[in-house]
């Protein structure tokens, strides 16, 4: 009978060889369920949609080839805030110091 | 053709008359107009039938022409010619004249080859949210595993996965109000039993070339091997080793070469190209 | 957390800062998977001696929150919405009904049985 065990061991020893499973007869916790598992980083990280390519990157490639673009949104952009200053709506100007600031002007 | 003045008209007719049947009447001054007009309808009328491949248009056209007959002065021949009936006449033309079988088999059923042994080798599962779509690529799948010599069994229609979702039609207060939405998806199994493992292949590329919109394809491959596969791999070694030996012999540089590209190899690093451009766009890609 | 923020944006689409933040996390997570893999293996081993194991719990433990799978949540990639997210469309129940409506998730249609 004992002999017969042994048998039906080696058999599973050659089975877990074959196909490069654990062998592991005493059922001890070896931790491999964690070596089974998938990887879920990819998947989850694809979640949100990429970066495609804009006119910008268009832009930055043309430029160093000695290449002109015209970009309307950006020129009408440009153009509204020309406007917007000849007619003082203009963005104020950044102050540098805290001296400058307004918060300093009222606790005045 | 009803556009054409009815000299030209005429001279179309005759010619296209003459491409179909070798023998030309010669006939007599008076009858001569008489008939090639009567001609020119016939043809015309024929041609255009035989474009449709209609069978019945010949026949009644047989019958619309039986006066011509009459008219045709057989009784008083100038040159001997073998003559035959116009209607076996007409009949040759309709033969000579008909679709290539391939393009009349669309009309019908799709073919299908007999399978030998009954060997599963691929399952191709078609996906689709239409119906029309789905049957239609199915049958394209069918037509064309029958010209690649695959026997096929199927479109067989698999259930339907159904998925369903109910929203709120508004916030969490009005939860009463809600909406259902769903989408059916509708699948067919199409098997090609016993067939080369390559004609398989083909025939899954020729599929995803002609790829029809909104049908989604899933194909499972079996391949057998023989028992001896590692023997014949081993002998497959020497073939491949001998094919790659003129590719891996340019690989690398020998040390005994002398190098005689130096100078053309800083002038290729200092190419323009190279130092301008990493590859277009490559920042917003890294991205 | 601004270390393992892209220095330049890497998304499209709708974008506020907790799209970003959750993006970022999730991009750790990616980095971060095959080590915290490992210090479970090492955990879960019961034949490596309990000082090892002991160690790897340690340092489980004082990585980052940001390379732990629990910090990710889906949410909606129309309108960054963290509830009621359908995952096979990645967007959430109103956008979802806005764009089924408008015919722009194939083969979504109003249901009624």
């Amino acid at each position: 009978m004992a002999g017969q065990y042994s048998r039906l061991l080696d058999l599973a020893k050659v089975q877990c060889r074959v196909f490069s499973l654990n062998f592991n007869p005493e059922r001890l916790r070896l931790g491999n369920k964690v070596l089974r598992q998938r990887l879920r980083g990819p998947a989850l990280a694809a979640w949100y949609p990429k970066n495609t390519v804009s006119f910008r990157d268009l832009q930055d490639t043309c430029k160093p080839l000695g290449l002109t673009t015209f970009d309307e949104a950006e020129d009408d952009r440009e153009e509204a805030i020309q406007i917007a200053k000849l007619r003082g709506k203009g963005r104020p100007k950044k102050k540098r110091t805290a001296a400058e600031s307004r918060t300093a002007k009222k606790k005045k | 053709m009803s556009l054409l003045s009815p000299h030209k008209y005429l001279f179309r007719a005759g010619r296209s008359f003459q491409v179909h049947s070798s023998k030309i009447y010669v006939l007599q001054e008076p009858f001569q107009l008489t008939i090639s007009t009567k001609l020119a309808t016939a043809s015309r009328t024929l041609s255009s039938s035989s474009q449709l491949g209609n069978v019945a248009d010949s026949r009644t056209l047989i019958s619309k022409l039986e006066p011509i007959e009459r008219t045709s002065p057989q009784s008083q021949p100038v040159v001997e010619l073998p003559v035959k009936p116009w209607e076996e006449r007409l009949d040759n033309i309709d033969l000579n004249a008909r679709l290539p079988r391939s393009v009349q088999a669309l009309y019908l059923r799709p073919l299908r080859r007999k399978a030998e042994h009954g060997l599963p080798v691929c399952d191709l599962q078609l996906r689709s949210y239409s119906v029309r779509n789905l049957e239609f690529f199915a049958d394209f799948a069918l037509r064309a595993a029958y010209y690649l010599n695959l026997p096929i069994s199927g479109p067989v229609p698999l259930p339907k996965i159904v998925e369903r979702w109910t929203f709120p039609r508004s916030n969490f207060v009005h939860k009463k109000s809600q909406e259902n939405f769903e989408r059916i998806t509708l699948r067919r199994l199409i098997q090609i039993k016993d067939g080369n493992s390559q004609a398989v292949q083909a025939w899954l590329a020729f599929l995803r070339k002609h790829a029809f919109y909104g049908v989604g394809m899933k194909a499972n491959i079996w391949e057998y091997e023989s028992l001896e596969t590692a023997k014949n791999m081993d002998q497959a070694l020497l073939e491949v080793e001998k094919n790659l030996e003129p590719h891996l012999s340019r690989f690398g540089r020998r040390e005994t070469e002398t190098s005689e590209t130096e100078g053309s190899l800083s002038e290729f690093l200092g190419n323009e190209r190279l130092s301008l451009n990493k590859g277009p766009l490559a920042n917003a890609r890294s991205g | 957390m601004s270390q393992f923020r892209a220095k330049k944006l890497d998304l499209s689409g709708f974008i506020n800062s907790r799209i970003i933040r959750d993006h970022t996390k999730r991009k750790v997570f990616e980095q971060y998977e095959p080590e915290r893999q490992a210090l479970r293996y090492i955990i879960r081993n019961t034949t490596l001696p309990a000082r090892a194991r002991a160690q790897a719990q340690l340092q489980l433990s004082q990585m980052h929150a940001y390379t732990r799978s629990t910090q990710i949540k889906n949410r909606c990639v129309a309108g960054g919405i963290a509830r009621s997210v359908i995952r096979d469309f990645r967007i959430a129940r109103y956008q979802f009904r806005e764009q089924a409506l408008a015919g722009e998730l194939p083969g979504v249609k109003k249901a009624s049985w």
